[in-house]
């Protein structure tokens, strides 16, 4: 799937490269720069605020983060522009954490199983998507400064893990004590794909920076207006808001 | 290159910014996990000195020290082990032990929100027992007082008040299936040859029992305690089988009927084709202590291969039985003469043990295996 989609977008970046001089250079479109950009995101949906319940960050591999996305510039007075683009690109993340009192819950086939965690968790989060990115830009030298709104339509959402070595007391901390192992029959798994949002909306900031006629690099940070999850979904304590980093190179085809 | 590495750097650090740890929260939790008794007198008190130290279940809410019959009880105090932090207070006035009273104490927890009370009772050994056979017709259950999900069994005790003698696994089953109602759990009273009976049914867990390779649950019932805190982990731990008895078994009786269900599994669910499934009755005499002298409580998987073991009273062959109740008989078989200073002494366990599919222990047996028992008894040589 993923694959696939990635393959479409070269194949159409490759026609719009070859054609791009006859159909997308007329009329309003005449001075509109095309280009694209290749890169890696970095970050992970977090709360805004650390919670006290999260006491360290054991483990932050990275995760196949890839963004892919072309873009069209239309420059307009005083070195503004307005650039949009179409990016397909992975805001994922794997965490491992130890927490103290942490307001968990288990869901599985319509049986429920929460209360509070102490011990180590992991998270992992998986979300492939198509960006549309409008930005106003401000070219200074080589350098151009992007800032806008952004949304994204998500095709592939994956978030589950584990509690493990650790110990959960059901409802609150005078509920039952539910000793969890580390092994696969000892640990507490779940799985809240199902309630992660279709749709983001959210902010981008960043910069361009064009070192040859034609390649250059890009580093933008973006942030969600909302957590990845729906906002009924309160089976996580905080709300995870998206906010990573990317960097990589630009293509410019002129 | 360097507007790049520092705007990232930049991101970096708002990142970590809106990562910052806080400081440590303050500990919820408000449990006793031990209680030790402490008196001047601890031969005329305990029948065995381990037994001034309690482990408390982090489920229990009541602790139990059985003594002597006629133990002194001035200088008495008790000595806690509580969830760090957390603060204990005794609730009842004064600082004195009465016979048979509960003394409640509460425990707050160190952030102040949370608090758990606990009764402590002193039991002497109530007046010696005339009977030679005790019965056991499982007739006093309630829904467990606290969330009233599942059915609790009480011992009638020779006084004439109740006691947590009985266990079932019906707490771990709560965890996989909190949705169930109570009749749907593995343990559960049903009416039998006169007034109740116990119905005991290997019960599907669900998909947490499935997420944590424990697919089925046998129902069972048993003389001991039941660790809900193990029963995720090691299973086998959660089962700590037989109570201090003082009176020397000699045979076992009573009534089952049995059905297995239809299809045996094992541990992974897979079906285990011509296997049919059994259930399980048998009582177990053994020494509560070791060579070292560490009490010793056996478990789901020593209690029937212990060295411990002196005395074994187990039914052979628990099929099906067409629907009809049939009667059982056993002799213990003892395999080492009784010690009679050490029986004085409580120095032998007996666990009683019933369970819907024998090799349920281990998470093997067919879903829907159904054991009904009724008017057990347990013959004991009369005190001479």
């Amino acid at each position: 799937m993923k694959k696939t989609i990635i393959i479409a977008l070269v194949a159409l970046l490759s026609a719009a490269a070859t054609s791009a001089q006859s159909i997308f250079h007329k009329g309003i479109l005449a001075d509109v720069e095309y280009g694209a950009r290749l890169g890696y995101n970095i970050g992970g949906s977090a709360p805004l605020s650390m919670p006290a319940s999260i006491r360290k960050l054991n483990k932050f591999p990275l995760t196949p983060n890839i963004a892919f996305g072309i873009n069209a510039e239309k420059p307009l007075k005083n070195n503004f522009g307005l650039m949009v683009g179409i990016k397909f690109e992975n805001k994922g993340m794997s965490t491992d954490c130890t927490v103290k009192g942490y307001k968990m819950e288990m869901v599985k086939g319509g049986e429920k199983l929460g209360g509070v965690f102490t011990g180590n968790v992991v998270t992992k989060a998986t979300e492939w998507m198509f960006t549309f990115p409008i930005q106003a830009t401000y070219h200074y030298k080589n350098v151009t400064f992007k800032a806008g709104p952004y949304v994204s339509y998500l095709t592939g959402r994956e978030f589950y893990g584990w509690a493990y070595d650790g110990y959960l007391r059901v409802d609150n901390p005078t509920g039952e004590k539910v000793i969890l192992g580390s092994g696969h029959d000892e640990r507490g798994e779940y799985d809240f794909a199902a309630d992660m949002r279709r749709w983001h909306v959210g902010f981008d900031v960043g910069v361009d920076w064009a070192f040859s006629k034609r390649f250059g690099a890009y580093a933008d940070i973006s942030c969600g207006f909302h957590g990845i999850h729906r906002s009924g979904f309160k089976t996580i304590e905080q709300t995870l808001v998206p906010i990573y980093g990317s960097i990589g190179v630009t293509y410019a085809f002129r | 290159m360097r507007y790049i590495t520092k705007l990232f750097l930049l991101a970096s650090v708002m990142l970590l910014a809106a990562s910052c740890m806080k400081d440590e929260p303050l500990n919820a939790e408000c449990d006793i996990e031990q209680v030790i008794l402490h008196t001047p007198h601890v031969g005329e008190v305990f029948f065995n000195p381990t037994d001034s130290a309690k482990n408390v279940l982090y489920s229990a809410s009541d602790v139990v020290f059985n003594v002597r019959r006629h133990a002194p009880l001035e200088g008495v105090t008790l000595s806690f082990t509580i969830t760090e932090g957390a603060t204990i207070e005794r609730i009842t006035p004064g600082t004195d032990f009465t016979p048979d009273e509960a003394v409640e104490y509460r425990v707050t927890s160190q952030d102040g929100q949370w608090h758990r009370v606990y009764k402590i009772t002193i039991s002497p050994e109530p007046v010696h027992i005339v009977s030679s056979e005790l019965k056991y017709d499982f007739e006093n259950f309630e829904l467990e007082p606290k969330l009233k999900k599942y059915y609790i069994w009480h011992n009638e005790q020779l006084d004439g008040t109740f006691g947590n003698d009985w266990a079932t696994g019906n707490p771990g089953f709560k965890l996989s299936m909190p949705s169930a109602a109570p009749d749907k759990y593995p343990t559960v009273p049903v009416d039998g040859i006169d007034g109740k009976a116990l119905k005991l049914t290997t019960s599907d867990t669900g998909p947490f029992g499935a997420m944590a390779n424990k697919r089925l649950a046998a129902g069972n019932f048993f003389l001991g305690e039941f660790d809900v805190s193990q029963a995720l982990g090691d299973a086998m731990a959660a089962t700590r089988f037989g109570i201090p008895f003082a009176l020397e078994p000699v045979k076992f009786t009573g009534y089952y009927q049995y059905k297995p269900g239809t299809k045996f599994q094992d541990k992974n669910g897979k079906e285990v084709v011509g296997r049919i499934d059994e259930g399980s009755i048998y009582a177990v005499f053994y020494r509560n202590h070791d060579a070292e002298g560490n009490p010793v409580r056996l478990r789901g998987d020593n209690v029937l291969t212990s060295p411990l073991i002196v005395a074994l009273a187990k039914v052979k062959d628990v099929f099906d039985t067409g629907g009809e109740w049939k009667e059982f008989s056993v002799q213990f078989d003892y395999r080492e003469p009784l010690d009679r200073e050490l029986l004085a002494n409580k120095g032998y366990n007996l666990a009683v043990v019933f369970s819907s599919s024998e090799a349920g222990a281990t998470f093997e047996g067919a879903i829907g295996s159904t054991l009904l028992v009724d008017k057990v008894r347990l013959h004991c040589q009369k005190e001479e």
